[in-house]
């Protein structure tokens, strides 16, 4: 189908803007689903998307946003809510060197959870309409650590011990990279690093436990012909310079409210990175109303119109009490919007 | 470098052995514990607060900072109240119902306490009816009330609500924060102060305080 960045810089040639919504959970409530349901079933989880697309035609599709699927694959507690998404309990007690030597010994990749993933990929790869890309997630490898380790031990761990965090966090890579593979050989299209814990290091510590290893899924990404980007939530804008290094493909960016202005940033980065975003979820789209949606999306396109590389998206995942008028209104100002230069 | 100044840079540095070691070593000098608290532990995490803010250390560098505090205090705290030497204020802080995040929680304690105030942390996942009962037998100055998640940010309005409902509201002075929180939205809810970051919890706390 062709590479995220010709496919981004051809329609700016033709004026208009890729859209791409990180959209999933409010699916579930158009499928009439469940959360639980869809997180657990492959044919559900289809349905889901596919009602989305079928709703609102987005350029990429994602699948299900799930932070636990590898955690809980390694055996970690997890919680269903029937209308949430999958939770990883909190970690009490100590991790050692032991643990790791357990779960080392653990069949991550026949989990049928993660499978289930990776079917739904297979389902949407085969099933959507030509022209609709499909993304797939992954945990990054420093947010792993922290939900088997515990979030804050990780941090600990990060200042008082690193060589030890490294070696938990090249597990997690081996991990993540076996999964990636999985997605990518069922036709995920890019594949989307979640590392909503980085926020949380300085650019030093997040080189050490999240790019170095990234670094390998992006070129798992690559022999496959596929994207790789990297999502970190919150105010990243200290850590960019280090994703970019990573060599991924796209930097999908957290909003406004969470600190990032996407033009400023689009001045100082290469060409060749796509910049995803960046409208606030909960301010704007979950509490928002249709013409505010309609104003605020009007104005980041107009920011970003000397930049080609860029797609129209949120700055985070859509919760499920989206309104979905309010979903419409993004992908209607997107599709309708003419680039001025 | 005097042993309060050694104890301050090893706050700073987070050397929680070193912390307990110039702790140990300026009490066994005679010094004053409040001159402790206030030329050793304070000034440490002011430091730790303001680089902090200014993104010139993250997360993990304060929450060892904390840590190395938080040990060091364990020392001086029963010797503190032997001596009839009362903290600032006290304040109870936990996370809201249906939120388990604890860090930013657990920093904005720690930095309450590294400033002087005694902290009773209720925890994650804490219902109104469990803040008031807190409030209640605690009889804090401040309530402190965190929340990550969208959906858990409108758990502070009704914790607020229910303290007004039960006549307690003005027992307390009601702070808040948390990712998601703002002050325009602290303030359309009626909390007394809001603060995006832990070390100006501990300004605002003093502040509300009169301190
Ligand atoms: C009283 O006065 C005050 C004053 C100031 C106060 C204050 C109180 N409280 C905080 N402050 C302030 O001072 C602190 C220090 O300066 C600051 O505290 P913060 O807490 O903001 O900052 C901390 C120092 C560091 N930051 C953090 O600790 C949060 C980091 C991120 C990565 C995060 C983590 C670590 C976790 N998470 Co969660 N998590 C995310 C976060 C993403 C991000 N990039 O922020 C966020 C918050 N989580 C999110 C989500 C969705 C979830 N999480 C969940 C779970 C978890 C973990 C358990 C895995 C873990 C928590 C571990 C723990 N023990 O806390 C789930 C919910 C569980 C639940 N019911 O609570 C789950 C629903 C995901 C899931 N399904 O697994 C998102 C919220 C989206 C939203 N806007 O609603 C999120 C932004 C990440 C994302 N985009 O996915 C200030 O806010």
């Amino acid at each position: 189908m062709g590479r995220l960045l010709d496919l981004v810089k051809s329609s700016y040639s033709e004026k208009r803007r890729i859209v791409a919504p990180l959209v999933g959970f409010p699916g579930v409530k158009i499928a009439q689903s469940s959360i639980k349901l869809a997180q657990q079933n492959h044919e559900e989880h289809f349905k889901v998307v596919s009602s989305l697309v079928d709703k609102f035609k987005p350029d990429i599709q994602f699948v299900l946003m799930d932070l636990s699927v590898e955690a809980n694959a390694l055996g970690l507690n997890t919680l269903f809510p029937p209308d949430d998404s999958a939770t990883v309990m909190k970690k009490h007690g100590k991790f050692g060197t032991d643990e790791l030597a357990l779960l080392e010994k653990i069949k991550f990749d026949s989990d049928s959870r993660l499978l289930s993933y990776v079917k739904t990929v297979e389902l949407m790869k085969r099933r959507f309409p030509a022209g609709v890309k499909v993304g797939a997630y992954v945990t990054g490898p420093y947010t792993l650590a922290g939900l088997i380790i515990g979030a804050e031990e990780a941090g600990l761990m990060a200042a008082r011990h690193p060589e030890k965090l490294e070696e938990i966090c090249v597990f997690t890579n081996d991990c993540i990279m076996r999964y990636a593979e999985l997605l990518l050989s069922a036709g995920a299209d890019a594949v989307c690093v979640l590392e909503p814990s980085g926020v949380m290091l300085g650019p030093s510590h997040f080189e050490k436990f999240s790019v170095a290893n990234v670094k390998d899924i992006v070129k798992l990404c690559h022999t496959a012909d596929s994207d790789c980007i990297y999502h970190v939530c919150g105010n990243s804008t200290h850590l960019i310079e280090k994703m970019v290094e990573s060599g991924v493909d796209g930097l999908s960016l957290d909003s406004k409210d969470g600190g990032i202005y996407l033009s400023e940033i689009a001045k100082n980065i290469q060409k060749n990175i796509v910049l995803i975003g960046n409208i606030s979820p909960s301010r704007t789209i979950v509490y928002g109303s249709p013409k505010e949606v309609k104003e605020e999306v009007k104005a980041l396109l107009e920011s970003m119109d000397s930049f080609p590389n860029y797609v129209l998206s949120t700055g985070c995942d859509l919760p499920l009490e989206t309104p979905v008028d309010n979903i419409s209104a993004f992908m209607e100002t997107g599709r309708n919007y003419t680039i001025s230069v | 470098m005097s042993v309060l100044e050694n104890l301050k840079e090893n706050v700073i540095a987070g050397n929680e052995s070193k912390v307990l070691e110039y702790t140990q070593k300026a009490l066994d000098e005679g010094i004053d514990l409040e001159k402790i608290l206030n030329d050793g532990f304070i000034p440490g995490m002011d430091v730790v607060g303001s680089k902090f803010q200014a993104n010139e250390i993250y997360v993990p560098e304060m929450l060892i900072s904390a840590k190395a505090m938080k040990a060091g205090m364990k020392i001086l705290e029963p010797l503190l109240t032997e001596a009839g030497i009362e903290p600032i204020g006290k304040v109870v802080i936990g996370t809201v119902k249906g939120d388990l995040h604890d860090i930013g929680k657990n920093l904005v304690a720690m930095m309450l306490e590294g400033g002087g105030f005694e902290v009773i942390d209720a925890g994650v996942d804490i219902t109104a009816q469990k803040f008031m009962d807190l409030v209640k037998e605690n009889k804090p100055d401040i309530l402190g009330l965190s929340a990550l998640l969208t959906t858990t940010m409108v758990e502070i309005k009704n914790v607020i609500d229910a303290f007004k409902e039960e006549g307690l509201r003005d027992d307390v002075k009601i702070i808040v924060g948390g990712a998601p929180v703002s002050e325009d939205y602290a303030k359309d809810i009626g909390a007394d102060g809001y603060s995006p970051d832990a070390a100006s919890a501990v300004n605002l706390a003093k502040k509300l305080l009169g301190k």
